[in-house]
């Protein structure tokens, strides 16, 4: 019997976990400033503002 | 530069899979090569069958455990320090010779404590899917300062295994980790909790990962991380059972 019950439990548990692991956190955990950065910040762009200017053979001479 | 100095110099989590460093990832991986929640849990999914094919094996074959826990470390090691791109061949083979051991260790302390095997399983996969639940509500927000915490706490348990390992070539052990004293309990439910904490590690390093774009073999490297982390808490938990039913 306390067999069958706990065999119950890991696979109801193993089924939440399959459910809503595919689910996305809730926004009070994605959008907090004192989240873990690992992977720096991936959104932000290697763009130098400024001039832009054309470099051709004649100039390098 | 991160605030903590000991974060700097250890890795950033508290699972050792996760102590190398990803900054460096390519912001143009094309979408169908990104990393995505659904496909780090399927892996998850994949790696957990073949572990079970793997404890099935070593149930019945238990001289296989010691070579297929001494592979499963190896594997383990190259995962993390050598390859983590090709965490989709390792991680699966690692699963299943860990399973093999697992096996092999279950039905030791399976003769020794009817039940205790199925026990272990449901705390396990009940703890998992408890703290997924306090994860995705919001209800535990990891940030640094709990990350360095748990990662102390590993590093002190681990030296503690250590010690307890070169002791028991000179015939001795560390009485209050192995024996079935209060304190040795105690202990033990105390390892079971930075174990279970460290999976909310796990969970945020795959929702992070699968946020930022990672390329697709991360899927692996994550699914892999909280099998590694599954695996240790299974074993303490099978630990913790087996000294209070001792008593």
């Amino acid at each position: 019997m306390n067999s069958i019950f706990f065999g119950v439990i890991a696979i109801l548990s193993l089924y939440a976990f399959f459910k809503l692991a595919k689910v996305k956190a809730s926004s009070k955990q994605t959008n907090r400033s004192n989240r873990i950065n690992r992977f720096g910040n991936q959104e932000s762009h290697n763009i130098i503002e400024g001039e832009s200017e054309d470099i051709t053979d004649e100039k390098e001479k | 530069m991160s605030k903590h100095a000991a974060i700097n110099r250890f890795g950033r989590s508290a699972n050792p899979a996760f102590t190398r460093n990803f900054n460096g990832f390519s912001r143009d991986v094309p979408s169908s090569e990104r990393m995505t929640l659904d496909g780090a849990v399927n892996k998850t999914g994949i790696l957990l069958s073949l572990c079970f094919g793997g404890a099935f094996i070593g149930w019945n074959i238990p001289m296989l455990m010691f070579p297929a826990m001494i592979i499963g470390f190896i594997l383990a090691l190259v995962t993390i320090f050598r390859s983590p791109s090709k965490a989709g061949s390792t991680a699966p083979l690692y699963s299943l010779a860990q399973g093999i051991f697992l096996g092999g260790i279950t039905l030791i302390f399976e003769t020794q404590f009817p039940g205790i095997a199925i026990q272990a399983l449901a705390l396990t996969f009940g703890i998992l899917a408890t703290l997924l639940v306090c994860y995705k509500s919001g209800l535990i927000l990891p940030t640094q300062n709990f990350r360095l915490m748990i990662v102390s706490a590993i590093g002190g348990i681990f030296l503690l295994y250590f010690v307890n390992f070169i002791m028991s070539f000179f015939g001795s052990t560390l009485n209050f980790l192995t024996s079935n004293s209060l304190t040795s309990i105690g202990i033990s439910i105390v390892i079971v909790g930075v174990a279970a904490l460290s999976l909310v590690l796990d969970f945020d390093f795959i929702e992070e990962g699968a946020e930022k774009g990672l390329p697709k073999y991360m899927e692996w490297y994550g699914a892999f991380s909280l099998m590694v982390t599954l695996i240790w808490l299974y074993l303490e938990i099978l630990r913790l059972l087996a000294k209070i039913r001792s008593r």
